[in-house]
């Protein structure tokens, strides 16, 4: 589903050259759930944004559901991501001028998809976040959690071959993010391929699979103690 | 694009105050600019409004008498001047007269069908001139003849006179006679007896081309008379093709060889028709300067408030455009949405625009006087002030398209 192989992203300056991603290689199969960790600047973020074809990426390859994406134009990785990949972002990433309903129908209408599937598969998604009766609502007139299902609604709406959450639960109370989790959870055992970045060792624990990344490349942490020490037992790697 | 208006429309919705001043503003300039594109238009037609005369050659000299004399005297000048000017070798002809075309003294009479018709049909400009009246000043006869010389009188210009026989401008004939069967017909000019029509010029403008002379700018009637106004006369002159300075310089010369008992100012006693042209349009076309002045600055301000406003926009959506962009948006997507955008809120401004433009005409209409504004004034307008907003919106739009999808993760 998402395959990185010896990805890189540098980013220039006059001066120096800076690494964000080095000889990256991450797999990532069809119905996974796999958090992706590692410490603050250790390029989680940027392996996000490459991954939902938000930013280029410098050297290597990259396939995601079969297709090179190197060599896309602009318009190309639109559709891609409109078609094939959810976003949920930390900071829920919500348009306040639009009411719910209006949010989730974004993406939607970039599809040119036609009325009535927009308003079926809105209302389908907002009961399976459980809002159905909020759809209405602006993002201000809602809880932190509601608009983060708010969220979850929109990346499912359009049926995405691949979920990707970034800190999906940074910005919640612990309820409210025991909630959001519950629902990922919920997703990924009806199929969906979630990859989630976030540095909580409890959430990544919770995923199938976890991917660790220092210093731009993904390391094995049985062969990094320094992790271990920081981390705790919380995180391991290479389940099944 | 279609497809983007109701997201829009409600997120205008909520950001009503930046909304409603920019369409009250096109509204506003929208409203301004078509009743001042149409006052330009009035008074670029006047600049070029025909006059008759050949304009490329005939020259105007105000001749003030500096003693008194007694009619027959002064006629007994005009005729010897008339005589001199006509003698000079770059003067094809001259005549005296109390007015000409779009300057100069004159005044009008009211024309009746009959004798005892209380309401007049219409009323005329009164040129006198004598058989070489139409071909000093360049004028076109149509139909009839010219008068001839026995038909000539000689009178104060004070006094009230009814000859037989009288040419009209084509206007006037057309006026009296709508048929077109004016030549030998015969009217009324607040005399008791009535003037038969023996010629027509086309065209002849009366001597003024203020406001108030345009209903009747083409109306004018030449009676055969020599004018002998004890205080001055115009010596109308029209020099041979291409010698308009050596006349101009020649004539005043040949005046003062006759008799030095005259005044003409050095400054502006002898005017030609670029001049006299000049003089008299001068309202018209500064009317025309600061009406296109003030359209231009408010069109700039009008556009630099869009710029300025959907600027502020883009800067302040940026994370939302991001957003936008990873939940799928094109480039294009981003840009027709900005365009559109625009486009909604002109629309709002030029529809209110368009009443504000025809209210205010009608209150020109009724307050001053002025002529109801074509609707195409307002069409042209409503086009300008759109395209000027898309023309505006462009640069801010476009910046908006090339935000990066990875603004998304950024936090704010």
């Amino acid at each position: 589903m998402l395959k990185m192989s010896h990805l890189s992203k540098v980013y220039r300056t006059e001066v120096v050259e800076t690494y964000a991603l080095r000889d990256f290689n991450i797999d990532v199969k069809e119905g996974e759930f796999v958090a992706v960790t590692g410490p603050s600047g250790s390029g989680k973020t940027t392996f996000l944004t490459i991954a939902g074809l938000l930013e280029t990426f410098t050297g290597g390859e990259y396939h995601l559901d079969g297709i090179e994406v190197s060599n896309l134009n602009d318009n190309a990785r639109s559709k891609i991501r409109n078609e094939k990949i959810g976003f949920i972002f930390q900071a829920f990433n919500l348009i306040p001028d639009l009411n719910v309903f209006d949010n989730i129908e974004v993406p939607l209408r970039y599809r040119g998809m036609k009325s009535a599937e927009r308003k079926q598969r809105i209302m389908e998604s907002l009961e399976r976040v459980g809002l159905a009766s909020r759809a209405k609502h602006y993002p201000a007139e809602l809880s932190g959690g509601q608009q983060q299902r708010v969220a979850i609604a929109r990346a499912l709406a359009g049926s995405p071959r691949l979920l990707l959450a970034d800190e999906p639960t940074g910005n919640l109370d612990t309820q409210m993010a025991r909630g959001v989790l519950e629902l990922l959870e919920e997703i990924h055992r009806d199929g969906a391929t979630i990859v989630m970045v976030t540095h909580d060792p409890e959430l990544a624990a919770r995923a199938q699979r976890n991917v660790h990344i220092i210093d731009g490349q993904v390391v094995d942490l049985a062969e990094e103690p320094r992790f271990h020490a920081h981390a705790g037992a919380g995180v391991s790697q290479g389940q099944a | 694009m279609s497809l983007q208006i109701k997201p829009i429309l409600l997120a205008l919705r909520r950001h009503k105050a930046g909304t409603v001043l920019i369409a009250l503003q096109i509204a506003l300039t929208l409203a301004i600019v078509c009743n001042a594109l149409f006052i330009i238009h009035q008074r670029v037609v006047n600049l070029s409004e025909r006059s008759g005369v050949d304009e490329a050659n005939v020259f105007v000299i105000t001749n003030q008498w500096a003693v008194d004399r007694s009619t027959r005297a002064i006629d007994a000048q005009v005729q010897a001047d008339l005589a001199a000017l006509r003698q000079l070798s770059s003067v094809r002809d001259a005549a005296s007269a109390t007015g000409y075309p779009l300057q100069g003294g004159g005044w009008d009479n009211f024309v009746t069908m009959t004798p005892d018709q209380v309401k007049p049909t219409t009323d005329s400009a009164v040129y006198y001139g004598d058989e070489h009246l139409l071909d000093a000043l360049g004028l076109r006869l149509v139909a009839g003849r010219n008068f001839r010389p026995d038909e000539v009188v000689a009178v104060g210009t004070q006094q009230a006179i009814s000859p037989p026989v009288v040419i009209v401008s084509k206007a006037l004939a057309r006026r009296l006679f709508p048929d077109g069967s004016a030549l030998g017909k015969s009217f009324y000019a607040m005399t008791p007896t009535p003037t038969t029509i023996v010629g027509i010029v086309d065209p002849l403008h009366r001597q003024g081309a203020s406001q108030w002379d345009k209903a009747h700018a083409g109306q004018s009637l030449i009676w055969p008379a020599r004018p002998d106004d004890a205080r001055g006369i115009y010596y109308i002159v029209r020099a041979k093709s291409g010698q308009l300075a050596a006349a101009m310089s020649e004539a005043p010369k040949a005046l003062y060889a006759q008799s030095r008992m005259r005044i003409i100012s050095p400054t502006d006693g002898i005017q030609d028709y670029a001049q006299i042209r000049h003089h008299v349009f001068d309202s018209d076309r500064g009317m025309a300067i600061l009406m296109g002045i003030i359209s231009v600055v408010l069109l700039a301000i009008t556009a630099a408030g869009i710029v300025g406003l959907t600027s502020f926009w883009v800067g302040q959506r940026r994370k939302q455009i991001g957003v936008r962009r990873a939940l799928g948006a094109t480039r294009h997507d981003i840009l027709s949405y900005f365009l559109t955008e625009n486009l909604l809120i002109g629309f709002a401004g030029v529809v209110v625009g368009a009443l504000l433009a025809i209210v205010i005409n009608l209150w020109m209409v009724t307050r001053f006087e002025m002529d109801r504004m074509s609707l195409a004034y307002v069409g042209v307008g409503v086009i300008a002030l759109l395209l000027l907003g898309q023309g505006a919106v462009f640069a801010p739009a476009l910046r908006a398209s090339r935000v990066s999808p990875v603004e998304a993760t950024r936090s704010v």
